[in-house]
């Protein structure tokens, strides 16, 4: 499956922080350690709500987490 | 696997185990010497196994998750059971309209009961397949 029209820097900004797990972010957000892997690797676009949760928790703006690139067809 | 995609996994499974049912139930088409089963019972016994081995298979996921088990369903598993729906909806209304068509064939209403039954059957078995096909996909 082609990554979707929005991407991310999930991962690297885990890394950045301590080596954050998916287990610990997803419990800071409030879903799931699969719902954050499958958004980290691009399988699933978040609510606003919960972009704007994942950027709170980096500390950081919203399009320094997402980036949305208008000429990807939008997976599945 | 999260607590909800091995849920699904259980459901579906056993779901499926309740063909036995309708392989029984019309069995006497293709096998006219099959000795007589009773239906009632069968279907009876099946759905008291089924329950059964749902609690039990819960309860066996849930000590593997706790935390999972008891989180309410996140945004991306709602929407998994909602997109679920959709092609299970469509399954039991074709399902319900060929089980009304079979009233023009002059069949009796146990064989019209069953028409539904296998509909709502294959309905349910199309929600947690497509469950599943979304949980392992991601989406």
């Amino acid at each position: 499956m082609s990554p979707g029209p929005i991407q991310n820097n999930i991962r690297r900004l885990r890394f950045d922080h301590d080596e954050m797990t998916q287990q610990s972010l997803a419990e800071r957000v409030g879903v799931t350690r699969q719902t954050v892997n499958a958004i980290e690797l691009g399988k699933y676009s978040p609510s606003l709500e919960v972009a704007f949760r994942i950027a709170a928790v980096f500390a950081k703006p919203l399009e320094e987490v997402f980036q949305y690139h208008a000429g990807q067809d939008e997976a599945g | 696997m999260s607590f909800r995609e091995k849920s699904a996994w259980v459901t579906f499974v056993l779901l499926l185990g309740f063909g036995i049912y309708f392989v029984e139930v019309a069995s006497p088409w293709w096998n006219p010497t099959a000795p007589h089963v009773n239906h009632f019972q069968l279907f009876i016994l099946l759905l008291i196994a089924i329950v059964i081995l749902e609690i039990a298979s819960h309860i066996v996921i849930t000590m593997q998750s706790p935390r999972d088990a008891k989180a309410p369903l996140d945004e991306r598993e709602r929407l998994i059971a909602l997109r679920a729906t959709r092609p299970a909806f469509f399954v039991l209304l074709v399902g319900a309209f060929l089980s009304i068509g079979t009233m023009h064939l002059g069949v009796s209403t146990w064989v019209l009961a069953h028409c539904v039954l296998l509909a709502i059957w294959i309905a349910e078995l199309t929600r947690f397949g497509t469950q599943v096909y979304f949980y392992r996909r991601g989406i």
